[in-house]
């Protein structure tokens, strides 16, 4: 394994570094953990490696609220995200899945930014903020930002929206609805073992409901089911204005079912396809028990 | 070959402080931390298991942070406080109360997770005496069995099916003056 | 024996657990000889293939690239019991493992960049991937260097028992339950990769060896016959040992590769192999297919077992194709069966090849048996629990095959996990109808004083008290994480009567300890603490009458206490030092030493494999209960209750140490480890993919040592090691089975065959 390196500490030297590169193969680094992981697997020729790891800058590193979200720099880190309270009372669907991201190691290291960039159709903190209805931010070597919403950063397992003169800035995650009382939030990630899994398939949910248990707002977000973790819009729409608890045994299956119509699993040595299918649509299920 | 792959490559510097010693150094741009200890510093002590941060046997603590070194850049050790587990035993010889618990507790086999094992134990205990544990107030309660379960998830052993281990960690917890 | 005990029986912490917990102690990761060079090994690209050329002269281009060797640049002997392993392949690769070419280079970096640039020209052939289908007529030789002694030409290694009236006893059976288990490949995962320092001195033409064998004395004379050099020119010193498990009983090419390279350049050479290559080039459990078909008769009684084993050899033999040794003794006689007709055969493939694992077999033996008594109690409508005491081994029984249990626990371990698991009040339903839950029992039997196998099953030792009364044991067995060092610490400290701080453990160089055949089958603290005993009583025997002289009485009755000798009669004393003292330095001046030779009073098995093959015999049940998950199909193992004849507890910190690591390899075998294989290349090389269990996986052991004083063991104890993982799988797969009311045949037990045969139940029913 190889690679230049460069270490910018200031966002402008961050932009000037990737300007500098646009006509070199490069990769950032963030937390680095799939990263070096993959370049010692498979070492490239001629990398030079923009490590964002020594950037100081708050927007980038850190998390801020407004009226309307809460704002994660990229490198925001998965452990960070466990002991952090605010977002452990209003996503819980976000620090469930921090928390069963990899191993108490990797969470120290491993970003918010590198588990999105990684477009991995099993990353788990990405799979909650698809439930939870983010948004990317990123930032060009001009400094012109644009953002997209999470489901539609990534185009294919791997591949992002992110162009080659972009870096992925932070991420927003909208303030839950005002009137919400009750979060109903599931991470449910399958895999073999209860820790250093890759999911087989997870499921991220977030339901809110008003002081009746009304449901007002729904996300629910599919890993390792499709090319990419994909919404399950429509199984979210299905819910809203439902009783949460009156859910029937019927509403639950039709549920699952519309959960799965978003499922095109493919067959590989962690898991059959039927297997993921089956799995998919009893923890679809499994939300309302 | 390709004329650019065997270019001079670019050393950078680092200075960080290992096991309470400032230390400086230049190393290449991928070197990673595991490396830099074992084979330049020379401390034997962190092992390496896997090499792609499955196993964590070479488990060290960044700023008190349990990281695998086998997946952390050296370049990022710039200013920050690296500790080993070659830092845990005292000048005079005296075990860490980690080290010593996971020896009372038969915690030990073949010992080659150990080093990993004892400084992700350290962590924890770190991080329950100054109250960084969980999200919220400071917790009085001592961590139950399945948070440290939990907690050395990262940590593979195939000697002692871990209840010894998880044991040790729990003494310590016991003993150590946690609010 | 009556007198009470100080030392003996107690926790006391590892001796070695400090070094090791402190980093400081060396591994063979650790070693770095001044201009020492570091190997490589270029293995085959294709399980199967013919090797057309091999093209090293890139390679030796490199700057920093000091030697590469072919097999054609080399003279040696093939390796293995069955001589038909050649350490490098030339020719033709015969499975992904191949050894095509080897590198020694200043740097690893450097070492690894020239195995690319060495260039093989493949003709890659069809391999066969599939024991049965080796065995066809059609399918070629896979193993060019075998005499062919059995009738088809891909059959390694063949096993035949019988004992009994077989088709009586099928008249006599009121069920007769048959049924085909698949057993997977499982590999040891030790946390350090396989390492070894090799420096050959070419002035005195010595070869000194930093390795982790787990059997110096065989792998020293291994190592001389493949290298075709004299053994007493090796000297074999185990480092730190990270793990063995069984893996390092076989030597394995990259050992001698390493020596090779060491004679070639003559600087020392190391090989350590990255966790990718530990996964692909290290051994496994044999993976097999069993058919069993037992019968009970209408009282439960159990009337015969017939067996016929496949095992998947792969391209070359190891002492994995001899575990039909141990596969034939639980079906022979775990739980008294009237007749049994066991045949077993290792065939060739292009597959890896196995190796030996703690339990040598009987995991596998143990879980066909155990699931088809499950199977029998139900046809016969007998709970699993009576059907298992009512049949189970006693005191006094000599087994069909010839086994002599003079003592047996194995009745009071069935009660004992009975009684503490509540098993016939368990909980059936989990929290909801998601969830069900079941308990399974099962039971093992293993050798439990070493296993006559090889021309000796002997140890070793000379023990010495210097001039300062701090005692050294110079002992043939070995240290690989067990405890073995502390367990003869305690005895020496037991017996003498000093502290162990002042008892050293020499047992890492050939050069300077006696033999021993190594550390496999429990064997170490029985046979290695037999040895020791019997050096004491020798060394005691000197003491004594120097004592006596010097105290000026007749009586040499002593005992060793406080550092003194005190006569059993006049109550005098005299310190031990002293006594040593005056040994050496006072007239007819000799030294306090003793040498003693212990050897088993175990047989040797006949050529029908009968014969009393162990010193003793060690049995164990265990009863566990477990969560399914039926919505993922995961099983959850919640609290597994254990008791195992130990013979006698001699460290119960240590013995629990041995029962939760076994237990754990145990349930992963059941539940999460299979070594994935696809047209012989091996699918899932990382602990990403292969799923060693996790510290959050851990259920909750309870443990329950049986103890039945064996004669022959030290203080009665019998070996330990393995029996706790060999009943695990088999009484996982029970307890899921019970929870769903299904079948598994097959390990390990993922969610996916889970809720694949929970599919399954459900379209039956339709």
């Amino acid at each position: 394994m190889n690679f230049e390196i460069i270490s910018p500490t200031t966002t402008d030297e961050l932009l000037v570094a990737i300007e500098k590169c646009q006509n070199r193969h490069f990769r950032f680094g963030a937390g680095c953990t799939d990263l070096l992981m993959e370049l010692k697997k498979n070492p490239a020729d001629d990398l030079t490696v923009i490590n964002l790891a020594q950037v100081v800058d708050d927007r980038l590193t850190n998390l801020t609220k407004t009226s309307k979200l809460y704002r994660l720099g990229s490198m925001f880190t998965a452990g960070r995200i466990v002991v952090n309270d605010e977002l452990k009372t209003h996503f819980p669907v976000l620090h469930e899945s921090a928390h069963n991201l990899a191993s108490t190691q990797i969470r120290q290291v491993a970003t918010v930014g590198g588990n999105l960039c990684t477009a991995s159709p099993s990353g788990d903190i990405a799979c909650a903020l698809v439930a939870l209805g983010a948004r990317c931010e990123m930032l060009n070597t001009n400094g012109k930002s644009r953002s997209v919403a999470v489901t539609d950063f990534f185009t294919g397992p791997r591949k992002t929206v992110l162009k080659s003169n972009e870096v992925l800035y932070g991420i927003s995650v909208p303030l839950n609805n005002k009137e919400t009382a009750k979060i109903y939030s599931r991470f449910i990630k399958i895999g073999t073992r209860r820790s250093m899994e890759c999911s087989v398939v997870s499921l991220a949910c977030h339901i809110q409901t008003d002081a009746k248990g009304v449901i007002l707002a729904a996300g629910v977000a599919i890993g390792a089911s499709a090319p990419t973790i994909r919404l399950a819009k429509d199984a979210c729409s299905s819910l809203i204005g439902k009783t949460f608890k009156k859910i029937t045994r019927k509403e639950k299956e039709e549920f699952a079912a519309t959960v799965l119509s978003y499922a095109s699993p493919i067959t590989d040595i962690r898991a059959t396809a039927w297997y993921r299918k089956e799995v998919l649509f009893n923890i679809s299920k499994s939300i309302f028990e | 070959m390709k004329k650019n792959s065997i270019k001079k490559e670019t050393l950078h510097e680092v200075t960080f402080t290992l096991n309470g010693k400032k230390v400086t150094c230049k190393i290449k741009g991928a070197t990673v931390l595991l490396d830099l200890i074992r084979d330049v510093f020379d401390l034997k002590g962190t092992k390496s298991g896997c090499n792609e941060g499955e196993c964590g046997a070479c488990t060290v603590l960044v700023n008190g942070a349990p990281v695998n070194s086998c997946l952390y850049l050296a370049i990022n050790a710039n200013g920050k406080q690296i500790e080993t587990i070659e830092g845990l035993i005292g000048h005079d010889g005296t075990l860490h109360p980690v080290q010593d618990s996971l020896v009372q507790s038969g915690a030990v086999q073949c010992g080659f997770c150990t080093s990993g094992m004892a400084m992700a134990i350290k962590s924890m205990v770190d991080l329950y005496e100054t109250g960084q544990h969980v999200p919220g107030d400071i917790r009085t309660e001592l961590p139950s069995r399945d948070e440290i379960k939990k907690y050395l998830e990262g940590n593979l052993c195939r000697c002692t099916g871990y209840v010894k281990i998880i044991d040790a960690a729990e003494k310590l917890f016991a003993k150590e003056d946690c609010r | 024996m009556k007198k009470e005990l100080k030392v003996i029986g107690q926790p006391i912490p590892k001796q070695d657990a400090n070094i090791r917990a402190s980093g400081k102690a060396i591994y063979g990761h650790d070693i770095v000889l001044p201009g020492m060079l570091y190997g490589a090994i270029l293995r085959t690209e294709h399980p199967s293939a013919i090797i057309e050329s091999i093209d090293v002269s890139e390679a030796l281009k490199l700057p920093g690239v000091v030697c590469v060797i072919t097999a054609d640049d080399v003279d040696v002997n093939n390796i293995g019991y069955k001589r038909d392993h050649p350490i490098l392949k030339k020719g033709e690769a015969c499975c992904t493992r191949d050894e095509l070419a080897a590198v020694a280079a200043e740097t690893k970096a450097i070492a690894r960049q020239a195995l690319k640039l060495i260039k093989v020209k493949y003709k890659v052939r069809k391999g066969v991937y599939d024991a049965f289908e080796a065995l066809e007529d059609s399918a070629p030789q896979i193993n060019q260097f075998i005499t062919g002694k059995f009738e088809n030409k891909n059959i390694a290694e063949k096993f035949q028992y019988g004992h009994g009236n077989l088709e009586e006893e099928k008249k006599r059976s009121r069920h007769i339950i048959s049924r085909r288990f698949t057993l997977p490949r499982m590999t040891h995962a030790c946390m350090a990769t396989s390492n070894i320092t090799a420096s050959y001195n070419n002035l005195d033409k010595k070869l000194l060896l930093y390795s982790s064998t787990q059997v110096p004395f065989l792998y020293q004379r291994d190592m001389a016959h493949a290298l075709k050099i004299n053994p007493s020119d090796i000297r074999v010193i185990q480092p730190v040992i990270g793990g063995g498990f069984g893996s390092k009983l076989d030597m394995h090419p990259f050992e001698p590769i390493c020596a090779l390279l060491s004679m070639k350049t003559g600087r020392p050479v190391q090989i350590i192999y990255s966790r990718e290559e530990e996964f692909i080039a290290s051994p496994i459990r044999q993976p097999m297919i069993i058919d069993l078909t037992a019968g009970v008769d209408k009282d439960g009684h159990f009337t015969f077992r017939e067996i016929n084993i496949i095992k998947d050899n792969g391209a070359y033999t190891s002492w994995g194709a001899t575990t039909p040794f141990v596969i034939m003794q639980s079906f022979s006689s775990l739980y008294k069966v009237k007749a049994c007709s066991f045949n077993a055969m290792a065939v060739y493939t292009n597959n890896v090849f196995a190796g030996s694992f703690r339990g040598y077999g009987n995991p596998q033996a143990t879980f066909a048996l155990e699931r088809v008594i499950d199977l029998l109690a139900d046809e016969l409508g007998m709970d699993k629990a009576g059907i298992r005491l009512l049949n189970a081994n006693e005191k006094g029984e000599i087994t069909g095959q010839g086994l002599h249990y003079d003592t047996c626990g194995h009745k009071e371990c069935l009660e004992t996990v009975i009684e503490k698991s509540n098993y016939f009040n368990h909980k059936t339903s989990g929290k909801n109808d998601r969830y069900k839950r079941g308990i399974g029992l099962a039971s093992m039997l293993h050798v439990g004083g070493g296993a006559k196998i090889y021309r000796s099953d002997g140890c070793g030792t000379t023990l010495k008290i210097d001039p300062y009364g701090y005692c050294t044991i110079i002992t043939g067995s070995n240290e690989i994480g067990q405890g073995s060092e502390t367990v003869l610490a305690m005895m020496a400290a037991e017996e003498l009567g000093i502290e162990l701080k002042k008892i050293k453990v020499i047992n890492t160089d050939t050069d300077v300890k006696p033999w021993d055949v190594g550390v496999h089958a429990s064997r170490t603290s029985f046979v290695a603490g037999n040895s020791l005993l019997g050096a004491i009583r020798l060394l005691k025997e000197k003491l004594n009458s120097k004592a006596a002289q010097l105290l000026n009485i007749k009586d040499a009755d002593f005992e060793y206490a406080d550092n003194k000798l005190i006569s059993g009669k006049s109550g005098e004393r005299i310190a031990l030092d002293k006594v040593v003292r005056e040994m050496h330095f006072s007239e007819p001046n000799e030294l306090a030493i003793a040498s003693f030779f212990y050897e088993p009073s175990s047989k040797f098995q006949d050529k029908e494999f009968k014969g009393n093959v162990s010193g003793t015999y060690a049995f164990a049940a265990q009863s566990i209960e477990v969560e399914v998950d039926t919505y993922t199909g995961n099983v959850q193992v919640l609290d597994i209750y254990v008791a195992q004849d130990v013979g006698k507890v001699l460290n119960p910190l240590l013995l629990g140490g041995q029962i939760e690591g076994g237990i754990m390899q145990g349930v992963g075998y059941a539940l999460s480890e299979e070594l994935l294989m696809h047209e012989g290349r091996i699918l899932n090389p990382n602990f990403h993919n292969y799923k060693m269990l996790t510290a959050s996986d851990t259920p909750e052991i309870h443990f329950y040592p049986v103890e039945t004083h064996d004669k022959e063991g030290p203080y009665g104890a019998k070996g330990v090691g393995e029996a706790p993982l060999i009943p695990t799988a088999a009484a996982i797969a029970n307890a899921v089975c019970n929870a769903l009311g299904l079948e598994m045949l097959e390990l390990p037990i993922t969610p996916e065959k889970v809720l694949k045969a929970l599919d399954d139940k459900k379209k039956r029913k339709k």
